[in-house]
């Protein structure tokens, strides 16, 4: 019978089989962009627009054009009564939604395509400069941000004297800071990575002590009875007992921190990818503008991934260090981490894991 | 009674007499050896004293006396079980001994010297495995030494592979915790405690959480270790063959509040084997603590006052 080997894809809180992890993966990009290439090309779905080919006897309508479908029904039927030569034309959807290819045309172009004036920026300039903004917001936060959230997660009357007036200022939109950046910053990059450490920074510190303050207690009292000073708690075992989750919470993070990035290119002198995607714009250039926006989708993705692998191999101790990545989007939800299993050990972890003997017999 | 000297006192001369005049309880009867064991080890130093350690914790409806007044010694190099019916406070007890916990009155000398706040001096195990996941079976080990004594990556890494070779770990010295069993974890727990050298090994029920099988062996490897380290030990559990088995002498306490009971000298000889399961000295003691802690009334079920509803066919009997 073919129910015996029977695979099951909605089971609740089971493993995936390799076979459906990729295959799961895939499909969870091949949806949305095969929904968009439908409404791209099959021309009975959505075209709300007719793309005027030859503009006949109608008054207003000029070859190339997209007119209102109803706009153009109606003037041909005008024209049908007048008896004169109706305007010909195909469906086509608004210029702000260009088909796929187009969009992965600009995609491949757009680096090779000189800028429409001089003096604006390339568009490999214009995401390095974006990149650049990014690293700075999120690495000045974080030297602060980190020890300061971990430091709070230890020490119950830090976190007290810190904590309230983060939570309170976590609140207020990054984005309400542009103008005082502006003014204490200048008008360049400055106010710019200003947006993105305040955008990141307090939910940082709140994220990092939430985190350190999940650390197995068990293990500090281990440590304690080990003749560990307050010292020693902190840097060698609330530090590398915490390391892995801290290192999952800056991932989500960075990721925080690129959806600040467009506002706080906005500031003072726009530039950056935001100027180029508003250029693209202005031009009325939209194949380009979801170019750059898929630019900066794959960007964080491949960052993410790249952390990810990177992730593996920092931390040794892990089940799953070096193993061989089958995952297309490595974002480990695993928070219960590695810090100290309690109760059934091996059994209980998803991955299979590796016993190497059993207890090998006592009597000497 | 006082027979006189006729020919049936020349047969069984001294248990006759012992058990008409003096008529000790079975579990009190040590052979001569054990009884010389016994005072060999009152004659010892007294290593840690507790003296009337009371634990009260706040409860939701006012404060809860979890010990009242605990007091008892322990000699060097002896084996200590503390027993107990669960919520007699034998946990609390050991944190305390370890300084996890504040003692809310009362005081612990340890070599006279009274000790607050968690210590090298005195090493702990766990029932939950608390090994450092990030560090190797040797590094874990080396924590304590590094820790306590200052002592260099290398200086402390050769001791640590003694006690991984006195724990029969020497092929997984550079495994990390997850790659190993449970019975495995607790013997690095108990090496990484000792390599600090305590003076006392403080166990909260460290065999817990392992089955039956592996729970044998590490209690036979922790009377070998025992046996050739200068460590006393005092191990919490709720098993009583563990207790006999293990222990020179059981602490029994009483729950609701923790209550020192008796401190019973185990009768059974050392060495230790498992066979002794079933001697007189071992079954004399297993059933006088078993009295002591599941007294009759309690384990016996009431037919009545828990009725259970038949839900099965009738004639579906399963005994």
């Amino acid at each position: 019978m073919t129910k015996r080997k029977k695979t099951t894809w909605l089971r609740i809180r089971g493993s995936l089989t390799p076979r459906q992890h990729l295959t799961l993966g895939v499909l969870s990009f091949i949806l949305p962009v095969g929904l968009w290439t439908i409404v791209s090309y099959v021309p009975f779905v959505w075209h709300p627009m007719m793309r005027v080919s030859d503009a006949g006897d109608a008054s207003w309508f000029s070859a190339g054009e997209l007119v209102d479908r109803d706009a153009f029904a109606e003037e041909n039927a005008r024209i049908g009564t007048l008896k004169g030569h109706p305007a010909q034309g195909t469906p086509a959807n608004p210029v702000f939604l260009p088909p796929p290819h187009a969009v992965a045309k600009a995609l491949f172009t757009g680096f090779t395509t000189p800028p429409a004036r001089p003096e604006e920026p390339w568009l490999h300039q214009a995401l390095w400069h974006s990149i650049q903004i990014i690293f700075w917001g999120f690495f000045v936060s974080s030297m602060i941000g980190v020890p300061l959230g971990i430091v709070c997660g230890a020490i119950p009357s830090i976190a007290r004297l810190t904590e309230p007036f983060i939570e309170f200022f976590r609140y207020l939109p990054a984005p309400a800071f542009g103008a005082l950046a502006v003014a204490v910053l200048g008008i360049n990059d400055a106010p710019k990575v200003a947006i993105i450490f305040v955008g990141t920074f307090f939910q940082q510190v709140l994220v990092i002590s939430n985190t350190a303050r999940r650390l197995e207690p068990a293990l500090l009292e281990a440590a304690q009875t080990l003749g560990a000073s307050r010292k020693h708690l902190l840097t060698r075992v609330v530090v590398p007992g915490i390391i892995v989750d801290v290192y999952t919470d800056m991932r989500v993070l960075l990721g925080w921190a690129w959806t600040y990035l467009i506002v706080a290119e906005l500031i003072g002198v726009s530039s950056g990818i935001t100027f180029f995607i508003n250029q693209q714009a202005k031009y009325r250039a939209y194949d380009k503008v979801f170019a750059s926006i898929v630019l900066i989708g794959l960007i964080g993705l491949a960052t993410d991934v790249l952390l990810a692998r990177i992730g593996r191999r920092l931390f040794p101790w892990l089940p799953t260090a070096k193993r061989r990545g089958r995952r297309i989007l490595p974002v480990e939800t695993n928070r219960s981490g590695p810090g100290g299993s309690v109760g059934p050990d091996e059994d209980s972890l998803p991955l299979p894991q590796p016993v190497l003997a059993a207890d090998n017999a006592v009597s000497t | 009674m006082s027979a006189s000297p006729s020919s049936s006192s020349i047969i069984s001369p001294s248990s006759s007499n012992f058990l008409e005049i003096a008529a000790p309880p079975l579990y009190r009867r040590q052979a001569p050896e054990v009884a010389e064991r016994f005072r060999k080890l009152q004659e010892r130093p007294v290593i840690l004293e507790v003296r009337a350690l009371s634990k009260t914790f706040e409860g939701r409806s006012g404060p809860v006396l979890a010990l009242d007044r605990i007091t008892f010694r322990a000699h060097r190099r002896e084996f200590l079980c503390i027993i107990g019916p669960s919520g007699c406070g034998k946990s609390t007890m050991a944190r305390m001994i370890a300084g996890l916990d504040r003692p809310s009155s009362g005081e612990m000398l340890l070599d006279g010297h009274p000790v607050d706040g968690p210590g090298p001096d005195r090493g702990m195990v766990f029932q939950g495995y608390t090994l450092f996941p990030w560090l190797t079976v040797r590094r874990n080990i080396m924590f304590g030494p590094q820790v306590s004594r200052g002592l260099s990556d290398s200086e402390a890494a050769i001791e640590a592979d003694e006690w991984i070779e006195i724990v029969g770990l020497s092929r997984f010295a550079d495994s990390y915790p997850h790659q190993l069993s449970g019975g495995m974890k607790q013997r690095v727990a108990i090496a990484r405690a000792l390599a600090n050298r305590p003076r006392i090994l403080v166990m909260d029920e460290p065999f817990g959480a392992l089955d039956a099988q592996t729970r044998a062996q590490m209690q036979a490897y922790l009377l070998q270790i025992w046996k050739q380290v200068d460590i006393t030990v005092v191990f919490i559990t709720h098993d009583l063959d563990e207790a006999i088995y293990l222990a020179d002498r059981v602490l029994i306490l009483d729950a609701h509040p923790g209550r020192v009971r008796e401190l019973m000298e185990v009768p059974v000889p050392r060495p230790r084997t498992r066979d002794q399961f079933t001697s007189t000295e071992f079954t004399a003691a297993r059933q006088h603590l078993d009295e002591l802690i599941h007294p009759p009334a309690a384990v016996t079920v009431d037919p009545e006052a828990t009725r259970v509803r038949r839900m099965t066919v009738v004639g579906d009997d399963v005994e």
